[in-house]
């Protein structure tokens, strides 16, 4: 069947290459997505549907995640109010020592964030069921929430009835790359030609990259996620200490857990956050599970009466430094990457599509892509 | 023989033999509704009948979701309807 | 030490071997009383041949070699040095049981295929309406109206005769002529015409009418419809019959239950009914080194199959001689449980009887509609994306109703087979049962 090829090809179905094939489309592109299995098959299938602007500090990821918060919502208004997106608002507390937790809610608010601090009678408002002992907070209400894997559907949905195409159950193999410019992408399902292709493969990219002979170092960093039988509403906002901060920026291999707590549409309340570098090992440890389960009793008591149900786990795919890679290959012109953005890809989505959309099609963005440029790689191994 | 075990359920007594569970108890006495669903709060009661099918749950003595047709009935459970 | 988790006539059988040779063994298991579903009772097992559960039963109860832990919910398990740690909760209380060998015998439940209605009120499992009677006295309805396939059919029909219900019919799905496909089993199983025997007096005594190439494929509070089927399940059209009733008992086939063998990284298979079940060699040694499994989880086949393949269990268990009776008893028992499997299959025809708002997912009520939604809308592939999309097989029940029909609507909606890998990924589950926060952050209570 012979079809006009597509302007543009992006290879993941999750939500960065859900939002970056809507962002192209809106730009009057016509956009194929394909990946090796289907839509939210890989870490958007694990995601909680975090949209954080808490949890960052100044600089370049904190200016995206500002904006692409934002974006979120005009997003709800484009494919509508289908994937449950709601400005919860985030309460960070801090368990000991709260200076560290006040100097960084000081910083980000000089870059533009919301950021009250709350102190006892404050916090047994904004959660009345929160440990007494807990009396030093901030209260962050751009902090918002959506169901990740509905979110890439709907949006996918939206690319599809706007002229796009879905192909899946399609591995990328290679590339075909004349001169220095990629023009194919060769797949289990047959090639696809485009003179532009968005590597927005998640904890893969790194793989996709190397097709092209190109080194994009993502690395998966797996986290645990309890979910709870469906329960009384007793969280009302994402609710975490302040520890999380210092685990996301945190280099150890080793494990770190940090506890973080909401509740969700349909009842359930969701536990984590674990951090450890194991490969991609999926394997299931009961330890970790305690100890998650032991940090949410610890924060909110009355959780101790709540049944664990299941329990799943994911891949995030990051780079060293902790920042996604968001730019054209160093080498292949033509091939671009949206990648490696950690514990954050649900809410840097539709901030990184636009910024990557606008460097595609040639106009000016919101901000300064290079602080997510692929080149701070060429040349080193890691 | 077997001895009689004064419950209530939602608010009202009710008895059942020793040993029986909660949910063969209430049956036995009659209530085809244990609980109504979240979303379409439609009625529910034993489906399974061992424990699998979690259709039965009620609220026992303050804890949720606990199976009706495993739990035995026990000298003055206060039971209500879970979700 | 031994420990035998579960304790119906696999997990009986191989602890009473057990223990009569000579070696100490614990039964762990989560009902109050022994027996499982097979030989559930209040005061004594009744039934066909109830007769042959007590010597196993006085063991259980008596044999000073042998410990009972009852009520006692295992959630999770793991292989830690020369050990299994089994996890378990009893009476709100999290313990932990060790040991060094394990046999699994966690039986199987009924499965259950959706219809129009089959979310009333009055709907259950056949299984249900038997553990109300024989476990509790309770007889589930006035008039019961009794569908699916399987012999087991009939002890439920039966027993709720004998206990005063009215059955309104028993309406199995195939017909038995489908025996005639198996005649070796037949004639290997002889015992089995005094069986059948048996339940023609009883269905005869009671005037139960017994219908073929029937099922109920609709139930309002009231009233269940009656249709006439082909052996693959479609509807016939023929002729829907109404029927007063005041429950349905419906079942077809059963599940086997894979949680803790799953856990602890025993290899499983597909089996030729569509089941996932776990790999064993001819002394029922799984494929993890100390572990053994026995009954309905290395394949559907009965209360027969599972006593020899318990025994077998616990005398490969204890390093003992397997007797050339033993294994020609099971040799003829599976070739039984594979007729049933013949006899009595469960196509894709269920599929002809849903509605647009008939109910796939009881838990969180995602009904065929929204299912089918998530495939052509949202591109859903399988049955692990389609969770993802509409939450079916996400609520307390984590899928063991609905899994396997989710999985194959989706697969008829994408004229897609279903892979092996997907139905042992939806047969197995990390967290094994409901565990509260409170326990899990407390640790273990060492026994």
């Amino acid at each position: 069947m012979k079809r006009k090829n597509p302007d543009a090809i992006v290879i993941g179905a999750g939500i960065v290459g859900a939002c970056t094939a809507l962002a192209l489309t809106n730009a009057g592109l016509k956009v194929l997505i394909i990946d090796r299995g289907s839509v939210a098959s890989g870490t958007t299938g694990a995601g909680e549907g975090n949209i954080l602007v808490s949890d960052k500090d100044p600089g370049p990821e904190l200016t995206l995640a500002l904006k692409s918060r934002d974006l979120w919502f005009d997003l709800q208004e484009d494919v509508g109010d289908t994937f449950e997106l709601e400005a919860k608002g985030g309460v960070v507390v801090a368990r000991r020592e709260s200076s560290a937790l006040m100097k960084l809610a000081d910083h980000q608010r000089s870059a533009g964030v919301t950021a009250e601090k709350v102190n006892g009678a404050q916090l047994r408002e904004l959660e009345p069921y929160l440990h007494p002992d807990i009396s030093e907070g901030v209260f962050y209400p751009q902090d918002a929430q959506c169901q990740p894997m509905l979110a890439a559907a709907r949006i996918i949905q939206t690319v599809l009835s706007r002229g796009g195409e879905l192909v899946s159950q399609a591995r990328v193999t290679d590339f075909e790359i004349s001169g220095s410019s990629v023009s194919a992408v060769i797949t289990s399902q047959g090639t696809f030609y485009a003179p532009v292709v968005v590597n927005a493969a998640g904890t893969w990219a790194g793989e996709i990259a190397a097709l092209a002979g190109s080194h994009i170092p993502i690395a998966p960093r797996k986290g645990f996620i309890l979910v709870t039988e469906p329960a009384p509403q007793y969280i009302f906002h994402k609710v975490y200490d302040s520890d999380y901060v210092a685990n996301v920026a945190s280099s150890d291999a080793d494990l770190q857990t940090s506890t973080v707590v909401e509740g969700t549409r349909s009842g359930t309340i969701l536990i984590g956050a674990s951090r450890e570098r194991v490969g991609f090992d999926l394997s299931m440890n009961y330890e970790i599970v305690r100890k998650l389960a032991e940090q949410a009793t610890s924060l909110f008591p009355v959780l101790r009466d709540v049944q664990l149900l299941r329990v799943y786990r994911g891949f995030r795919p990051y780079a060293p430094d902790h920042l996604p890679v968001i730019g054209e290959d160093s080498v292949v012109s033509g091939l671009w990457h949206s990648a490696g953005h950690e514990g954050a890809g649900i809410g840097l989505a539709p901030g990184s599509a636009a910024l990557l959309t606008d460097a595609i099609v040639g106009r000016e963005s919101f901000m300064d892509s290079n602080p997510f440029s692929p080149n701070r790689f060429a040349g080193v191994r890691v | 023989m077997k001895k009689n075990v004064s419950f209530s359920f939602n608010g009202s007594e009710y008895t059942g033999e020793e040993g029986q569970s909660v949910a063969a108890a209430l049956l036995a006495s009659g209530l085809t509704q244990l609980r109504s669903t979240r979303f379409n709060e439609k009625p529910r009661t034993i489906f399974c009948g061992i424990g699998i099918c979690f259709d039965c749950v009620v609220t026992i003595n303050g804890v949720a979701n606990q199976r009706a047709c495993i739990v035995t009935i026990s000298e003055g459970a206060q039971i209500v309807s879970s979700q | 030490m031994i420990a035998v988790i579960g304790a119906g006539p696999a997990g009986l059988a191989a602890a009473r071997v057990i223990a009569l040779s000579g070696v100490a063994v614990t039964v762990i298991d989560a009902a109050s009383k022994p027996g499982g579903q097979y030989w559930r009772h209040r005061d004594s097992v009744t039934g066909y041949k109830a007769g042959r559960s007590r010597k196993y039963f006085d063991s259980i109860q008596n044999h000073p070699l042998i410990t009972y832990i009852n009520g006692a919910q295992i959630w999770s398990a793991i292989r830690k040095d020369n050990s299994f740690h089994l996890n378990y909760i009893q009476d709100g209380v999290e313990r932990t049981l060790h040991c060094s060998q394990l046999i699994i015998a966690t039986g199987a439940y009924d499965r259950a295929l959706p219809f129009p209605g089959w979310d009333t009120p009055g709907s259950m499992t056949p299984g249900a309406a038997q553990a109300l009677l024989k476990g509790h006295g309770v007889v589930a309805g006035t008039r019961i109206v009794i569908s699916g396939t399987g012999p087991f059919l009939l002890p439920v029909a039966v027993g709720l005769a004998e206990a005063g219900a009215e059955i309104e019919g028993v309406y199995e799905a195939q017909s038995p002529l489908r025996w005639l496909q198996s005649p070796l089993a037949l004639l290997l199983n002889p015992e089995k015409f005094f069986e059948l025997v048996y339940y023609a007096k009883k269905i005869k005594k009671y005037g139960i009418a017994i219908h073929f190439g029937r099922a109920i494929t609709q139930f309002t509070a009231g009233t269940a419809q009656v249709s006439k089927i082909r052996s693959d399940l479609t509807m016939n059209n023929l002729g829907t019959r109404a029927v007063n009733c005041d429950v349905v008992a419906s079942g077809w086939g059963f599940v086997p239950d894979l949680s803790l063998g799953g856990i602890l990284g025993c290899s499983q298979a597909v089996d030729g009914d569509g089941t996932v079940v776990f790999h064993v060699d001819r002394n029922q040694k799984s494929s993890i080194e100390n572990i053994w499994v026995a009954g309905e989880a290395t394949g559907i086949g009965g209360s027969d199959l599972a006593l020899v393949e318990g025994e077998i269990a616990g005398l490969s268990a204890i390093s003992r001689r397997i007797p050339l009776a033993l294994r020609v008893n099971k040799m003829r028992k599976q070739l039984f449980a594979r007729a049933l499997q013949r006899s009595y299959p469960v196509g894709n025809g269920w599929q002809d009887w849903l509605e647009d708002d008939t109910l796939i997912c009881r838990c969180e009520e995602v009904s065929c509609s929204h299912i089918l939604d998530s495939v052509n809308e949202l591109k859903a592939e399988d049955s692990r994306t389609s969770k993802l999309f509409t939450r079916a097989g996400m609520g307390l029940c984590q899928g063991r109703v609905c899994s396997r029909n989710v999985c194959e609507l989706i697969s008829e909606a994408k004229q897609v087979p279903v892979v092996d890998s997907e139905r042992i990924a939806y047969s197995n589950r990390p967290i094994a049962a409901p565990i509260s926060l409170g326990s899990l952050a407390d640790g273990i209570a060492e026994q």
